[in-house]
């Protein structure tokens, strides 16, 4: 009963309620704007709702999160540019839909499988979650260490191309986390004797120039690019649609969870990997694949909305971010004071259930402002760049230097800024950073506490780590990832492999 | 994976200072408190920025396999690092300079100006009245709904504001 009134409650309280639909509505607009990201959006408002009551806070960033996965898709749609990383798999299908007239069926049809997917994953996470958190009270100091750097090391190696350079990245972020006086002891890291660095370098400072300058700086590259205007009529689906693939989206949308829930992969990876599941299955589609299939559209568009479910459930019971968004959602939490952890569930039920609910309601919203306002839609997306961009930079600025009311913040918004803009062009992934900074203090604590509890005894350690089965699970999952993007693989275990389902089938 | 992306001017100079970096951070790790513990506050940033010195090495063995163009320089300023880049960090150089001492309100309206002058090419007057509106919409939802503190600098914000709300109140 009283997870209902938890659950009720940004439904019942007006403010709530309002934050909720501005939140939906502006993150749709932030999801669809090239160039404007989800993360770049949390990042900056983290930096103003600080001050703000938690649930506010909350009801807008999600409310953000929701609408800008999905949001995506409409720039993907109508213009083949994917708004966010999550859409690049709707676009394949999206607009060939459109450039065949029919892209408000497209933009219709992608509503709603976004939103059953939403849902879906919104139910997982509600019945998943207490039972994660449950099991994770068992987890030892050692597989909260290994959890992490898997997450890294996933992000790491699913979004780029080189590996490296993803280890290389997610490294530095950790390093990043460590400045400041050490929580444990309080000797001091990398200070180099300024007092001001005793309380580290802000995450918040460190994702605006990560995610909100080099973001906007890129785009200075790509000012001249002009949109091309479509013509969009019918936007609701038709409801034959709708019938004949809701199996497809209810698959998609269960492939999606599952992937959002892994520590590291988030809704871009479960959205490619449910386009590449909806081409299998599909023998004989209408349109082929890559020409306005719709089987397309609705696998993808289903599976990353319900990855924000999933990507939850590692965020609220074991304090794992599950890709840079919920990154960026586990440093508000932090700010707002909330231990997102195992504890969570048990010592703050509300928080859960309020989450739940707003996500639930988010959700709905993004039904009802993906299905109106299209016009308005295409007005504002439209927005030169040449304005856009200022703007964004403007944004960044006060929102860097709102955190402790102090240019040093600016400095370091500006240094990351320009680091990440470098990085990016050379090819390192920015993502591992942040989930670096965000889960450096978790890894160091753990880290020590683990060798601590084995008498600084690494044989000891070992041992203990191959005898419990989830450590030993764990540690193999990262082993085998690892191994799976080196040429150790390509070169010793895959042949070995071949040959024995050879012999096998010899 | 498969295909071999040809390599960017500049990037494998930017891998070597990204292994400089990383050799400067792992000295210093090592500063913090050596080999002493496994369990020491230095030993976590130290295995942090071996990490780093180990990945760099590789990421910069990898880019040399890579095939590069022969004017490396001369296509440096022109896809890494184009002229409206350098400027735009620049400005944002200058605008955090000035805006403790200028203050927020003056500073900002400067940026906006220059910055949309530059890049969206308008006539003065639309570049003015754009900066004025995007600056009224910012000031509004930041100061007011947000109520963020911004540095006042040469325009005397509280009193003006204080002055309004006795005059409606």
């Amino acid at each position: 009963m009283d997870a209902l009134s938890y659950f009720a409650m940004s439904w019942l309280d007006p403010s709530l309620l309002i934050l909720t639909a501005l939140g939906t509505f502006l993150g749709i607009y932030v999801g669809a704007i090239p160039g404007l990201s989800v993360t770049m959006a949390v990042s900056i408002l983290i930096s103003f709702t600080f001050s703000w009551d938690v649930n506010d806070a909350l009801c807008l960033m999600v409310g953000i999160y929701m609408g800008g996965v999905y949001g995506g898709s409409r720039t993907a749609i109508l213009l083949n540019i994917p708004g966010a990383p999550s859409a690049i798999a709707t676009a394949l299908d999206g607009y060939p839909l459109a450039q065949r007239g029919e892209a408000g069926e497209a933009i219709g049809l992608s509503t709603i499988m976004s939103v059953i997917g939403g849902f879906i994953g919104i139910i997982v996470l509600a019945v998943a979650a207490p039972n994660v958190s449950e099991f994770a009270l068992s987890f030892q100091p050692r597989d909260y260490m290994m959890l992490a750097v898997l997450g890294i090391m996933l992000v790491g190696s699913l979004a780029g191309d080189s590996l490296a350079k993803g280890i290389f990245a997610g490294a530095m972020g950790m390093l990043i986390g460590t400045v400041g006086l050490d929580p444990l002891t309080a000797e001091e890291r990398f200070t180099f004797g300024v007092t001001e660095l005793w309380n580290g370098i802000n995450p918040v400072a460190v994702m605006i120039g990560m995610f909100g300058i080099s973001e906007a700086l890129n785009q200075l590259h790509h000012l001249d690019k002009m949109a091309v205007k479509q013509k969009i009529d019918r936007i609701i689906p038709h409801w034959s649609n709708i019938k004949k693939y809701f199996g497809l989206s209810v698959q998609s949308s269960t492939l999606g969870v599952v992937i959002g829930a892994l520590p590291g992969t988030g809704g871009d990876i479960a959205a490619l990997m449910a386009y590449d599941h909806a081409k299998r299955i599909t023998k004989n589609p209408e349109v082929p694949f890559g020409k306005g299939a719709k089987e397309g559209l609705v696998a993808p568009e289903s599976a990353n909305n319900a990855a924000v479910g999933g990507a939850y459930i590692p965020m609220l019971t074991l304090g794992i971010p599950g890709d840079a968004v919920t990154a960026v959602f586990i440093g508000a939490l932090f700010i707002h004071g909330l231990n997102p952890g195992p504890l969570l569930l048990t010592e703050k039920p509300e928080m859960f259930w309020f989450t739940v609910g707003n996500l639930t309601l988010a959700n709905i919203f993004v039904l009802i402002f993906g299905l109106t306002g299209i016009r308005l839609f295409a007005k504002i997306v439209e927005c030169p760049k040449g304005i856009l961009i200022p703007l964004i930079f403007l944004l960044s600025i006060v929102g860097a230097y709102s955190i402790n009311n102090s240019v040093a913040d600016i400095w370091w918004m500006l240094g990351f800024g320009v680091l990440g803009y470098f990085m990016k062009m050379y090819g390192y992934q920015l993502g591992p950073v942040i989930l670096g900074v965000i889960l450096s203090r978790l890894m160091d604590e753990n880290w020590r506490r683990a060798i601590i509890s084995e008498r600084e005894d690494l044989g000891s350690f070992f041992l203990n780590l191959a005898s419990s089965p989830l450590s030993a699970f764990l540690l193999t999952s990262i082993v085998l990832i690892f191994l799976s993007q080196t040429p150790v693989w390509a070169r010793w275990i895959r042949p070995l492999w071949a040959g024995k389902e050879d012999k096998a089938q010899a | 994976m498969s295909e071999v992306v040809p390599k960017q001017p500049g990037e494998t100079l930017f891998g070597f200072l990204m292994l400089a970096l990383s050799l400067f951070l792992f000295w210093q790790s090592y500063e913090i408190a050596g080999f002493s513990a496994l369990s020491s506050p230095g030993a976590f940033p130290m295995a942090v920025s071996a990490i780093m010195v180990i990945s760099s090495c590789v990421a910069i063995v990898h880019d040399f396999k890579r095939p590069a163009d022969s004017f490396e320089w001369q296509h440096f300023f022109e896809r890494i690092l184009p002229p409206v880049v350098g400027v735009m960090i620049g400005i944002i150089f200058v605008f955090a300079v000035m805006l403790e001492t200028v203050g927020f309100l003056l500073t900002a309206f400067a940026f906006l100006v220059v910055t949309i002058k530059m890049l969206h090419k308008g006539t003065m007057a639309y570049t003015t009245l754009i900066s004025a509106l995007g600056l009224v919409v910012i000031y509004l939802v930041f100061r007011v709904i947000f109520v963020v503190v911004l540095p006042e600098g040469l325009i005397p914000e509280s009193d003006i504001m204080s002055a309004i709300k006795e005059m409606i109140g």
